[in-house]
């Protein structure tokens, strides 16, 4: 917290990964209520991706109290926990956005996170389902060979699953992410699903989207220095939580109704579609990938082992949940 | 001048001259990692690593270059004032104006020592395909911080000198 | 403490060091670690080393010694020299030939490298004898170089304008084809306004005596070739560039390749000019990375202080001033502190807080970083504090004083002004090339 203002009002910094533009649905609106509410009480100061510590320095940042609360995935931020594989996007381990919420609270990854974070002095406050992840390029694709040798921004953990298929994963600063395509560094993106490429201004720089994902919906999280969250009051540890979960909320129908409609409405990106037949080699793919997760670690197979209870669950129960 | 402070200046000079030699050429390096990263790129299959690596030889060789850089004097400075003083006057600023520099550079290696001391500790790789492990890279960046810090030691050596009419 | 109060505090701390003549990255740098130890707060004592990964993770950065490289090589093994003798001899019959030969020069320099420190270095060791010993006027003539070298940053490639893109976020390579057409409005302005002075004072820039300018058509023709050799590197570095089949940074390193076998291919790239080459690049790159590890660490602080809000909200909020008036006004603030600001600081301290302000108020990006790069240059050459100025004196021979490369640029200045008040006005001038050549 700062050290110049008075102590009468809480002051804590939070960074999120997002830059402004996308920051502008995905934290803004939470920020300004808490703060709202808050009043005099407390203050939250927001600032984007990268903007007072880079991306690969802010999960030490928030442990040290540089950052007093940081919104992120566990995968991009690199924390040094045993869950930082499935942060972001774990290969097929969602379909839809309301998996991850159900995964949380009712299969007990909630109670996983929050211990493994523990460990290494931070608050896991609130895990939430963001938008899933395809691919936008600038050539199009078609089939699993069009893959080869792409240079796609996306996720280190997906990066690591997808280079089977000839893809090569490169991480940049996520602002400098639509330059990187237009100056040639990059082919594309992996990241994201089409409205966020559409607000973002990726949209702009790729001209194709692959229908196909690797993964329902990416898992974001809210986190918190442990001695900066421990000083706050319970009352406003509630409202941090609310508003949090607030933000959750925001995501579950701004992605939901963004990605049918740009699909269908969206004139920037044109579609492109791998058969069915064939994108099961990706899905057979992550099976295997699960299962070189799993003999990591103890921690890691029992969230696998969740993981694969949850989805034989909803395979069983068949539609709505899941149609094949 | 103390014997101490006569060797001090000798050797740091000495060894941040050799240091600097050698960083110079890593000129060449970065552009034999982006010379094959377009070659990889054109011809086979883009490289994982060469981005990432030109990006660690950057930073050794402008960190590790620095200290040189200053015995070569080329560090600009804002001579408005500066400028028309002279020699032993600029001494007489110097010698309390470096505390400045000093200062920086304390808490600069600070930071480092932290950051390396984490990347040891959580074995931290960076995040990206490639995942290097990222204490190599942090431990050059803390010498090249530290050789930078007794640069600025041995220029203040210089400059108290110089107000006392000796050349180091 | 206000954030207003932190942001004046900070800021007057900083002109302060500065004034004390200290190195100008221990100077911004020290404020940086004085804020983030008494200030910040918690943790704050990590941000300067943070502002260093920042800076790792800045990738186009990597161009930077690339084109410092190519400057280095390019005025050292004085391949320069052929082309300085091709429009000595195209141009010496005309009143002020020379002088607008040399601002040719400057173009195909400034086609070859990103800074402004390679045309001066060339224009001061070739052109500027030459023309001295021809009876041309000093002022006119260090003017001509001041003014034409400063195109380096405009013309692609340009270390600036990859300086701005960063911060901005916004591509180079329409950044770098913006930047075109100002660049050669701006040379041809010169090229006119040398021609008219020297027509009307014709001592300033005397024609050539008949023995020199009868040179046989052939060899004039063969000299003609020497405008290859900057052509070629040009394209080697571009086109794959444009293309998309190299990315930014490799382009660089192409270019910065192919400037040294251009050298070694022409037999000038001996023991001295390879030293001095290397040396030099080890030297400027350290000292602009210091300078903007040092800016990027005092940006950081200020932003997590609050302060970088407390400005935008004077701007924007309470002084409600219209787009236009703090468009002039921050240009205006940029000239007055290049007065005393380094010029890498400036941009790596003040664009962060003026960038999202312009594009708020709903200007185009590219737009400005065309303007912000003619405003640099303009802040280049005026006293007390501009690299052309330091590079001129150092270069200068001894009967040409500081009074006189004072006043030497002053018409100089005022045609920059005229070309930047241009580009305000019609944002076409820049635009229209990207906008050709990137259209989906
Ligand atoms: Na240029
Ligand atoms: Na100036």
């Amino acid at each position: 917290a700062p050290a110049v203002h008075s102590q009468s009002t809480i002051r804590w910094r939070m960074q999120t990964y997002a830059g402004a533009a996308l920051a502008e649905h995905v934290i803004v609106p939470a920020i300004n209520s808490f703060n709202k509410i808050a009043g005099e009480r407390m203050q939250i100061e927001l600032f984007f991706a990268d903007q007072l510590v880079p991306t690969g320095e802010l999960f030490r940042a928030m442990q040290r109290g540089t950052i007093d609360a940081v919104q992120s995935d566990d995968d991009s931020m690199a924390s040094p926990t045993e869950v930082t594989v499935f942060g972001g996007y774990f290969p097929f381990a969602s379909r839809y956005s309301l998996d991850v919420p159900v995964l949380f609270n009712q299969y007990g990854l909630k109670e996983i996170w929050e211990e493994e974070y523990a460990k290494v002095g931070v608050k896991h406050i609130s895990a939430g389902a963001w938008d899933p992840c395809h691919f936008a390029t600038k050539d199009p694709i078609n089939s699993l060979a069009d893959l080869q040798g792409k240079r796609v921004f996306t996720f280190p953990t997906a990066g690591r699953f997808l280079a089977q298929f000839g893809v090569v994963p490169v991480t940049l600063p996520w602002e400098d992410i639509e330059v990187a395509v237009q100056t040639g560094e990059l082919d594309g993106v992996a990241w994201s699903g089409i409205t966020e490429d559409y607000t973002v201004g990726w949209a702009d720089v790729c001209n194709y989207f692959l229908t196909n994902n690797i993964s329902g919906a990416w898992i974001g999280h809210f986190f918190a220095n442990m001695d900066r969250w421990n000083e706050v009051p319970e009352d406003l540890q509630e409202l941090l939580r609310v508003c949090m979960d607030q933000s959750h909320y925001y995501r579950q129908w701004w992605y939901w109704g963004g990605e049918a409609d740009l699909r269908v409405n969206g004139t920037k990106m044109e579609l492109t579609t791998i058969p069915d037949a064939e994108w099961a080699q990706v899905e057979q793919a992550a099976n295997a990938f699960w299962d070189e997760i799993a003999s990591e670690s103890e921690t890691k197979a029992r969230i696998v082992g969740i993981i694969k209870q949850y989805n034989d669950a909803m395979a069983k129960a068949g539609r709505p949940y899941r149609y094949t | 001048m103390p014997k101490f402070i006569v060797y001090f200046v000798k050797y740091v000079d000495a060894v941040n001259y050799r240091v600097g030699r050698f960083a110079m050429y890593g000129i060449f390096v970065m552009m034999a990692i982006l010379l094959w990263s377009s070659i990889s790129k054109t011809f086979f299959t883009p490289s994982l690593w060469t981005l990432e690596m030109a990006q660690f030889a950057m930073v050794a060789y402008y960190i590790l270059g620095g200290p040189y850089s200053i015995q070569l004097g080329s560090n600009v400075r804002m001579d408005l004032l500066y400028g028309g003083w002279s020699l032993r006057k600029k001494a007489w600023v110097d010698a309390f104006s470096v505390f400045c520099l000093l200062f920086f550079l304390v808490v600069l290696l600070w930071g480092g020592f932290s950051s390396t001391a984490y990347s040891l500790e959580y074995g931290e790789r960076s995040p990206t395909a490639w995942r290097p492990q990222m204490w190599p890279i942090k431990v050059i960046m803390c010498a090249g911080i530290l050789l930078m810090l007794l640069q600025a030691l041995s220029e203040l050596f210089k400059d108290i000198a110089r107000i006392r009419n000796v050349e180091l | 403490m206000s954030y207003e109060l932190i942001a004046i505090l900070m800021f007057s701390t900083m002109m302060l060091m500065l004034m004390t003549g200290q190195r100008v990255f221990g100077a911004i740098g020290a404020v940086a670690a004085l804020g983030a130890v008494f200030l910040y707060g918690t943790g704050g004592v990590e941000i300067p080393f943070s502002a260093a990964i920042k800076l790792m993770k800045w990738y186009p950065l990597l161009t930077l010694p690339m084109f410092i490289f190519m400057g280095y090589v390019l005025s050292e093994s004085r391949i320069a020299d052929d082309l300085y003798r091709m429009f000595h001899v195209w141009m010496g019959p005309v009143p002020g030939g020379l002088a607008i030969g040399t601002i040719g020069l400057m173009v195909l320099i400034s086609a070859m490298n990103g800074l402004s420190v390679a045309g001066m270095a060339i224009g001061a060791t070739i052109a500027l004898p030459e023309l001295l010993k021809r009876g041309y006027d000093k002022r006119m003539v260090t003017g001509v170089i001041q003014a034409g070298s400063s195109l380096g940053i405009l013309v692609p490639p340009s270390v600036v304008l990859v300086l701005y893109a960063m911060i901005a976020r916004q591509p180079v390579g329409q950044l770098w084809l913006a930047g075109v057409m100002p660049g050669l409005m701006m040379a041809t302005m010169f090229v006119i306004y040398i021609w008219v002075r020297c027509r009307i004072q014709p001592h300033l820039g005397p024609v050539l005596p008949p023995e020199e300018r009868n040179v046989p058509m052939a060899e004039k023709l063969r000299l003609l070739r020497a405008g290859l050799l900057p052509l070629a590197i040009f394209f080697t570095m571009m086109f794959p560039f444009i293309n998309g089949w190299t990315s930014l940074v490799e382009s660089s390193a192409i270019g910065a390749l192919t400037a040294f076998m251009a050298a070694v291919v022409k037999g000038r790239m001996t023991r001295a000019v390879f030293e001095t080459s290397v040396r030099q690049t080890l030297a400027i790159t350290c000292m602009f990375m210091w300078i903007i590890l040092a800016a990027l660490a005092f940006g950081a602080i200020f932003d997590g202080l609050g302060a970088a809000r407390a400005l935008e909200n004077l701007f924007v909020g309470e002084l409600g001033l219209s787009p236009w008036v703090i468009l002039i006004l921050m240009q205006l603030s940029f000239l007055l502190m290049g007065t005393f600001l380094d010029d890498t600081a400036m941009l790596v301290i003040v664009a962060p807080l003026y960038v999202p302000l312009v594009a708020g108020l709903g200007f185009d990006l590219i737009w400005y970083g065309v303007l912000y790069t003619i405003t640099t240059q303009i802040a280049y050459m005026t006293p007390p504090f501009g690299y052309n100025l330091f590079l001129m004196r150092a270069m200068a021979p001894n009967d040409v004083t500081l009074a006189d490369i004072y006043r030497s640029i002053i018409p100089f200045v005022a045609v920059m002004l005229l070309a930047l008040t241009l580009v305000m006005v019609f944002p076409q001038i820049a635009l229209w090339l990207p906008e050709m050549v990137y259209s989906k």
